[in-house]
């Protein structure tokens, strides 16, 4: 493959090469921070960057969004709106996992007094 | 040296995705994979067939209602737990940091947070019952209720919130998503159809559609209705009391 090639292969892909980044900063920030506020930061945005890929998936060059009303004709030409559908889904789930581990931190931080994860090792 | 090792690591894994990325089928073309399964059934079919002119709200509410079901229940499931471990918010001991905090909040926010939330609460009902018609949905309009209790909370504080979002009141709401899409399965296992089929051939052929539409508008103002409630009352529980 030539370098020409490469570049207009991650040109035309930018989308995917932009959620392949962000989701190794989002797993960059679980991994290295000790906060647990933070570490679920770094989940989120993990969860974003799969949403855009996905959405990215079904676009389709010059596509409208999918709905029908007035100023569409036989050939108007749509994006798919499956990935659309499955991620509001995605989102909805994120929404909720996100509400239950920061009420879980809330009580973890009332009882230990601490959110660093390597300080909550040590506790016992 | 243990940070420079994951920053390698991950940079590694960076390179893998990467590579995957140009491999992947160029991002837009009408012939991927992902774009020739079953779309054009959708796009033919679906306006048709879903009841809804957003093919988005067609898919979501009649083609995969099962998950959608079950993703209303997920943010019900959410509530459930979030109050199980933070338990509901107690008016009487509490104070809220909006109330305790010293800086007084500024009267340029207040106003705007005045002016605007009639605002924000009317475009969230505008966009949950024109789900069916134009971008938007129960979930998009829920969330958009929830973030106009949450900025009010913020700018007036947690008492005034509680005492007029009762919790009596909000108690009927927080179940309302999986709640109407019960009833709508009901209303077709009773008319001898499957469970969540909006199309019912008992009633008379000319009102078809329109018991369709009412279906799932109801449909979508539980959503809306139940996400927003959902997403207040586990902002509400959140609310901290101050330690004395």
């Amino acid at each position: 493959m030539s370098v020409s090639e490469l570049f207009y292969k991650l040109n035309v892909n930018f989308n995917y090469v932009v959620a392949m980044t962000l989701f190794i900063i989002g797993l960059y920030t679980l991994i290295s921070k000790p906060n647990l506020i933070k570490k679920f930061m770094g989940l989120n945005i993990m969860e974003t960057s799969i949403f855009l890929f996905i959405v990215s998936s079904g676009a389709i060059a010059g596509g409208k969004a999918p709905i029908f009303g007035e100023g569409v004709g036989p050939e108007t030409v749509f994006v798919n709106p499956i990935p659309q559908a499955l991620i509001l889904t995605g989102i909805v789930v994120a929404m909720s996992t996100t509400a239950l581990a920061l009420s879980l931190m809330i009580k973890l931080y009332e009882q230990c007094g601490t959110l660093n994860a390597d300080k909550l090792k040590e506790l016992k | 040296m243990k940070k420079g090792l994951v920053v390698f690591a991950l940079f590694l894994l960076w390179i893998l995705l990467v590579y995957t990325v140009i491999v992947l089928p160029p991002m837009g073309s009408p012939e991927n994979p992902t774009n020739t399964h079953i779309i054009p059934r959708y796009l033919e079919k679906g306006v048709e067939e879903g009841g809804a002119h957003n093919l988005v709200t067609g898919i979501i509410l009649n083609y995969r209602g099962f998950d959608t079901m079950g993703e209303v229940t997920v943010i019900f499931v959410a509530l459930t737990c979030v109050l199980a471990v933070l338990g509901r918010e107690n008016i009487l001991r509490h104070t809220s940091k909006a109330e305790v905090s010293s800086v007084e909040k500024s009267v340029i926010v207040k106003c705007v947070v005045r002016f605007l939330a009639p605002f924000i609460i009317l475009f969230a009902f505008y966009i949950i019952l024109h789900g069916a018609e134009s971008p938007g949905g129960g979930f998009q309009g829920g969330a958009i209720l929830g973030a106009s209790v949450i900025i009010i909370t913020l700018t007036f504080g947690f008492a005034l919130v509680a005492k007029k979002l009762s919790l009596k009141y909000r108690v009927l709401f927080e179940s309302a998503g999986p709640l109407s899409f019960f009833i709508a399965g009901m209303v077709a296992i009773f008319c001898g159809q499957n469970f969540l089929t909006y199309l019912l051939p008992c009633v008379a052929h000319t009102y078809q559609d329109f018991v369709r539409h009412l279906l799932l508008i109801m449909v979508e103002i539980g959503i809306g209705v139940g996400g927003g409630a959902a997403i207040s009352s586990i902002f509400l529980a959140m609310e901290k009391v101050e330690k004395e």
